[in-house]
């Protein structure tokens, strides 16, 4: 018979407990086959000196808890990166449009304002490097496999155009390849039903990807459809099992070198 | 103002249902002269002191709450067992943030965020009850009791339990699926009382036992 227990505030084995350093950590992993031979708070008591400091202890530990797993489960971080990829937009977005007033400003005149504007242009490049950073940095955490194999940037992206990672890996990849080039994608459509010849788009956001963007042109399109696979594969592993497949990125630099040479 | 004891902190006060309370309103319920207006078409235990059944409670039991949702019911049980501890049980988030707030706001509920169909992954947590309740509509929840039952029933211990019949079976007529339920239960348990909680929910019934 086993005579260890896993109890919210450590190991109880032979009588004695080991207590805990990280109650919010052994809260989680309280779990016994069965059912306990004695009651917790018997022990507990004499561990945390008393009653109410037993209760008290017990139930900051499970408020705390609570309060994280319902923090991610209802504002899951995917959404968070989905914002984030917005104002990065955004930003860039004021960035482009600072940067024309100021020429437009400096062609005329060369005027304290002008230095005023360097310095919010730059205070905003400042905070896109630090949302991007973020952004890799979340990604790498929700999803690594799909941040291994897209990068950062582009998983992002198809990510905020998803919705969440639960639709993200319910798209095929015929759908990834094509996801941000709708426009061209629709017209080509419109023009085939007309029977008109069509260009349908090879890809889209995938596009910003290295490995699509430094081929010749004539080899972008199987790369961009070897890649959006890869990527659809990679989604389905980081959102159902969650660890790391380091074949995934061999394989595409393999289909990568492949279509260099040819 | 009138009151009339029916249980430990509950009374009729001029006729409404109200527990004693010193807290705020937590659903939207009306607060009298710090008492706290229990209303039986949101909570089923409200349902059942109005149909007549009560339950005796000292003050300071343990209790098991399965399916703890957003606290409408836990709320007035918390200020019926004011000395003792409840643990509440609820597997959905979303109802969970606002039983949340009532675990704020007192001292004597511990928030458990779990599915109450796996006690094992909380038999490292809740200690052993004098009580359970449970409120939970799905088909399997008298094996659910059971199993909880079986880490966390003292002794002699006591359920609560809300069933509702379309949730064990949606084509029988509710009169078979409480038979059905009764007979279950009855292997593990003395049933001390069961009975419908019409007009306030309509299909559901209560069933009071303890176990052997």
């Amino acid at each position: 018979m086993r005579l260890k227990y896993n109890l919210w505030f450590g190991v109880y084995e032979d009588g004695k407990v080991e207590r805990s350093s990280n109650l919010e950590e052994s809260f989680l992993k309280a779990e016994n086959e069965e059912s306990l031979p004695f009651n917790i708070p018997d022990v507990g008591f004499e561990v945390f000196g008393g009653e109410e400091e037993y209760y008290t202890a017990l139930r900051k530990t499970a408020l705390a808890i609570a309060e994280k797993l319902v923090e991610r489960e209802l504002r899951r971080e995917d959404k968070y990166v989905i914002a984030l990829v917005k104002a990065l937009e955004e930003v860039e977005e004021s960035i482009n449009m600072l940067n024309e007033k100021l020429e437009d400003i400096r062609v005329v005149k060369d005027s304290e304002i002008a230095e005023e504007f360097e310095n919010k242009i730059e205070g905003l490049k400042n905070l896109r490097k630090k949302i991007e950073r973020e952004i890799e940095e979340m990604m790498t955490k929700i999803a690594p496999n799909l941040t291994e194999i897209a990068g950062a940037k582009v998983a992002a992206k198809l990510l905020e155009r998803a919705g969440s990672m639960e639709r993200l890996v319910r798209f095929p990849a015929s759908k990834i390849q094509v996801i941000g080039a709708e426009k061209s994608l629709y017209k080509a459509f419109a023009r085939m039903k007309k029977g008109k010849k069509a260009k349908i788009p090879k890809h889209g956001i995938i596009f910003l990807h290295p490995f699509i963007r430094t081929l010749p042109k004539s080899k972008r399109g199987k790369m961009a459809r070897f890649l959006a696979a890869k990527i659809a594969i990679a989604a389905k592993i980081d959102y159902f099992r969650g660890e790391l497949d380091e074949s995934l990125y061999e394989s595409l630099r393999r289909r990568y070198e492949e279509l260099r040479r040819k | 103002m009138k009151l009339e004891k029916l249980m430990r902190n509950v009374y009729f006060a001029d006729r409404v249902l109200v527990t004693k309370s010193r807290y705020g309103s937590h659903y939207g319920e009306k607060i009298i002269d710090g008492f706290r207006e229990w209303i039986p078409w949101r909570s089923k235990l409200a349902a059942m002191i109005l149909k007549g059944h009560r339950v005796d409670f000292r003050g300071d039991e343990r209790v098991l709450y399965l399916g703890a949702a957003s606290g409408t019911t836990v709320s007035h049980l918390a200020d019926i067992v004011d000395e003792g501890i409840i643990y509440a049980v609820e597997y959905s988030a979303k109802p969970f943030e606002k039983l949340l707030e009532l675990v704020r706001e007192r001292n004597n509920i511990i928030p458990l965020l779990f599915d109450a169909s796996k006690p094992w992954k909380y038999s490292g947590i809740v200690e052993k009850v004098d009580f359970i309740y449970q409120d939970i509509a799905q088909k399997n929840q008298i094996e659910i009791l059971e199993s909880n039952a079986e880490f966390f029933l003292k002794e002699g211990g006591e359920v609560l339990i809300m069933v509702k019949a379309r949730s064990i079976d949606s084509t029988a007529e509710p009169e078979e699926v409480f038979n059905e339920v009764l007979e279950v239960l009855s292997s593990r348990f003395e049933v001390l009382r069961h009975g419908t909680l019409e007009p306030y929910h309509k299909d559901h019934i209560f069933v009071h036992a303890k176990i052997f």
